[in-house]
């Protein structure tokens, strides 16, 4: 289910009061297992059998590749080679399983063979992609010693399933979670009241800034059929980097709140992005539960910066192609990943030949480049949002003016809006740029606090979101 | 927000120091006058608790129930015209028996009435509702919420099953909760220029209906009464676009037609048409845009089925359809009156009194 979504009020109602009976905390723990298994299958029933699946693979190997581990790296493995076959092997097949049929027969059609795969008609199960991630990261890390196997299968496997950040992350490590089921846990009034705060904001982000505000400005956009314009363009990049932000943000900062709502800590997954000064930068700040993932599990496996020069950038590109292809089967991502690949290359480049490390003193200097990197950010989002190069090259061909006789499609009010809401995210981004949200609302007066989570609670209310789905679900 | 942790680390959140017991009475306190204001004021502008809007929620309930064979044996396709226009209760009153309302607005019914045909095992009467400039055109839908729809009512979650349920529930009792007042539409009504060439967002469709359990729709009575929304729907039904459909397109809809028609009536059920009215500018883009004689009159005659054209009845002409499109309640219900009577003299066996299976 949805978090903005009536079903999801009711739903954590109830959870949050089961989670408050006088019960043992093994209880409470089952309570909250059944609950995000319910969760999950309020989508889709029986796709609850792969979150099943994954969770006892992994929970076998890692306790194979730990019994292993005085038999040799090869048997240790062999068993790693298991876990990520079943769990790559889900991923796979149920997402880039069409994808790679569609590519395997224009790669036959190239040589002249006119193969036609059947139908893949395969339903992609929501958040596989996070889930997946998130098993892997504990068999990972026992494979490469960082932690042990855990004990209880109970906790091992609300660590898989717990809903709150289950479809769309955060993606947490074992240690940044597990312990916290150890001992009974029980939010305090303030943690409550705080965690329903961190939703309300989070549910204004997504029903009010990202659905009501922008999404149909960059559906406009994206789904014109005609060159499109220089000033529209822009506009409907612009707000589609508002809505991605304040839908996915929007999402994580209501799965943090209900984490806190009943009494466990998520990390943060993101840190006001668009005020970055960099890519490097950026990826501190931008799906941080990701990046780290990559960086963790793939760019420093692959050898990270500890090789020479060419092999850094190339550890670098390919920790960012595959990064893109994690979105999405699609090569648009792809390019996606490669042009963030090559924007941190490039950055790197820059600072090893100018031997600048920090950021620039003087503070309009900073802004400068904040707004560098995000007009580059918003090239990216081109291909992000796009379904097809076609699509991406009519927008970026608006972007720099070479539309031509392009038609106009953005009607007034929504240039008003897009530009008053863009304009908004990127000033809050930058005021908030080294501050925390906690240090802000601890020096405000109380009353403007409450006046600003009324209205943005009120906000939401008449908005009536219609349910839309998070668009990192599709992920 | 503060993350004091590296991703091996336990996460541990900070709380900010502020006096949350006062934060959250005034939250309470403004959300409740707020929302109370909001519905005072949605109240005196014509909403009322009850309306349940409409959607492909709703529609997928009714589809499902002609699946499981929970009906009276006859079904409504069509486009916003039969469903606005069509007063069930008429219907049980003089049939007895009250169809399932499958009709959607902005749509056109041919694929529904396709599927039905081919995907179902209906063997009662299929009323068909003609709307000419969508009944006979290629695209299924101008409404992007309702393309998938055709698939929607097998594929609903359970998830938005429950929340229908709740929304329904709410709906019930509060006014405010409609569709086309909610915040981006609200600000999309401000009446600026734009870009020429634009489609422009204040001429879309506005609310026209009040809608109550099992998709009874009536047009909403603030169009009968307030001229600035009568003219704004008129506005927007506005002159048609483009020439009409092409000649092929006339006729690869009346031969699926054809084929729909003789699939039900070959498991035993009966399909007829309705054109239901339209007056003003409206009429006459659909004489121009379809005239009756190049698709109604090839429709009926391709076919071999009966149809209803209100304009062959006197005691159809003559009725009171306030933005073009949609008769006002009062003349719904006679239409609805007039067109049963109709369909009973052609097909007794839906008489009440008689209450036999359709002549096969």
């Amino acid at each position: 289910m949805v978090f903005n979504s009536l079903t999801f009020l009711v739903f954590f109602a109830v959870v949050l009061l089961l989670h408050r009976l006088p019960i043992p905390w093994t209880a409470k723990k089952f309570n909250l297992l059944v609950a995000s298994y319910i969760f999950y299958a309020a989508w889709n029933p029986p796709f609850v059998l792969l979150l099943w699946a994954s969770t006892i693979v992994d929970w076998f190997i890692a306790r194979g590749i730990y019994a292993a581990r005085d038999k040799g790296r090869a048997h240790r493995r062999a068993w790693l080679l298991i876990s990520l076959a079943a769990n790559l092997g889900f991923l796979g097949f149920f997402k880039y399983g069409e994808f790679l049929l569609a590519n395997w027969q224009a790669l036959m059609a190239s040589f002249g063979i006119d193969y036609v795969a059947p139908a893949w008609d395969i339903v992609l199960p929501v958040g596989i992609s996070f889930y997946t991630f998130q098993t892997m990261s504990y068999t990972l890390d026992v494979y490469l010693g960082r932690s042990k196997p855990l004990k209880s299968f109970l906790d091992f496997s609300l660590f898989v399933t717990f809903f709150p950040q289950l479809v769309a992350g955060p993606i947490v490590r074992p240690g940044q979670l597990v312990p916290q089921f150890a001992a009974p846990k029980q939010a305090t009034r303030d943690q409550m009241l705080w965690g329903l705060g961190l939703m309300v904001l989070g549910l204004f982000m997504k029903v009010v800034i990202a659905d009501a505000g922008l999404a149909n400005v960059a559906d406009r956009v994206y789904g014109a059929t005609d060159p499109v314009g220089f000033i529209d363009a822009w506009l409907g990049t612009l707000a589609f980097s508002g809505q991605i932000f304040c839908d996915f943000a929007g999402y994580s900062t209501i799965a943090v709140g209900a984490g806190l709502c009943l009494g466990f800590a998520l990390p943060d997954n993101f840190r006001m992005p668009y005020a970055a000064i960099g890519f490097s930068d950026f990826w501190r700040r931008w799906h941080i539960s990701l990046s780290t993932w990559l960086r963790d599990y793939l760019y420093i496996p692959l050898g990270g910066n500890r090789g020479n020069e060419a092999r850094t950038y190339v550890n670098l590109m390919l920790t960012m192609l595959l990064g893109g292809l994690w979105h999405g089967a699609n090569w648009t991502f792809v390019v996606w990943g490669g042009l963030h690949g090559l924007y941190l290359a490039v950055e790197r480049w820059i600072r090893e030949q100018t031997g600048v490390t920090g950021d620039p003193a003087s503070g309009w200097s900073r802004l400068t480049l904040a707004l560098v990197t995000y007009l580059l950010v918003n090239i990216t989002w081109v291909f992000f949002r796009s379904d097809t190069f076609e699509v991406a090259g009519r927008v970026l061909a608006g972007m720099f003016g070479f539309a031509g006789e392009a038609k106009a499609v953005l009607p007034t009010i929504y240039i008003i809006k897009a530009s008053v809401i863009v304009a908004g995210i990127v000033t809050v981004h930058w005021l908030m740029r080294k501050r925390e949200l906690e240090d802000v609302v601890t020096r405000a007066p109380w009353w403007l606090t409450g006046f600003i989570c009324a209205a943005m609670l009120i906000a939401v209310i008449i908005a009536q979101g219609s349910g839309e789905a998070f668009i990192y679900f599709q992920f | 927000m503060k993350h004091v942790h590296e991703q091996d680390e336990v996460t541990v959140r900070r709380i900010p120091a502020t006096r949350f017991a006062a934060i959250g009475w005034l939250v309470l306190v403004l959300v409740i006058a707020a929302m109370a204001a909001w519905e005072w004021r949605m109240r005196t502008l014509g909403l009322r608790a009850g309306d349940l809007d409409d959607s492909k929620w709703h529609w997928a309930v009714e589809r499902r129930r002609l699946e499981s064979g929970d009906h009276d044996g006859v079904v409504i396709v069509g486009s916003s015209r039969i469903l606005f226009d069509t007063d069930l209760d008429v219907w049980e009153e003089m049939t007895g028996r009250r169809p399932l309302q499958l009709a959607l607005v902005g749509t056109n019914p041919r694929p529904v009435l396709l599927r039905l045909a081919e995907e179902s095992s209906f063997s009662g009467l299929v009323v068909v509702g003609v709307t000419p400039d969508l009944y006979f055109m290629e695209r299924f839908s101008y409404l992007p919420q309702y393309e998938e729809i055709l698939d929607f009512w097998e594929q609903e979650s359970p998830s938005e099953r429950v929340g229908h349920r709740i929304g329904l529930f709410l709906s019930r009792h509060i006014a405010f909760l409609d569709e086309a007042y909610r915040l981006a539409p609200l600000i999309e009504r401000i009446d600026i220029p734009d870009p020429v060439g634009v489609r422009r967002p204040y001429l879309e469709v506005w609310k026209l209906a009040e809608t109550s359990a099992d998709r009874q729709h009536r047009l909403w009575p603030r169009l009968e009464t307030d001229l600035r929304l009568r003219d704004h729907a008129r506005l927007v039904w506005g002159p048609f676009d483009g020439s009409g459909p092409a000649p092929e397109t006339v006729t690869r809809a009346i031969a699926e037609s054809r084929q729909a028609v003789e699939t039900i009536r070959a498991r035993g059920g009966e399909v007829v048409f309705i054109r239901a009215p339209s007056a003003g500018l409206y009429y006459e883009n659909e004489q121009h845009f379809a005239p009756r004689a190049r698709t109604w009159d090839r429709l009926l005659a391709e076919t071999s089925a009966f149809g209803i054209h209100f304009e062959d009845y006197p005691e159809m002409r003559n009725l009171e359809v306030p933005e073009w499109s949609h008769l006002s309640r009062e003349s719904a219900t006679r239409f609805s009156r007039a067109y049963v009577e109709a369909l009973e003299r052609k097909m007794p066996w839906l008489r009440k009194d008689i209450s036999t299976e359709p002549e096969q």
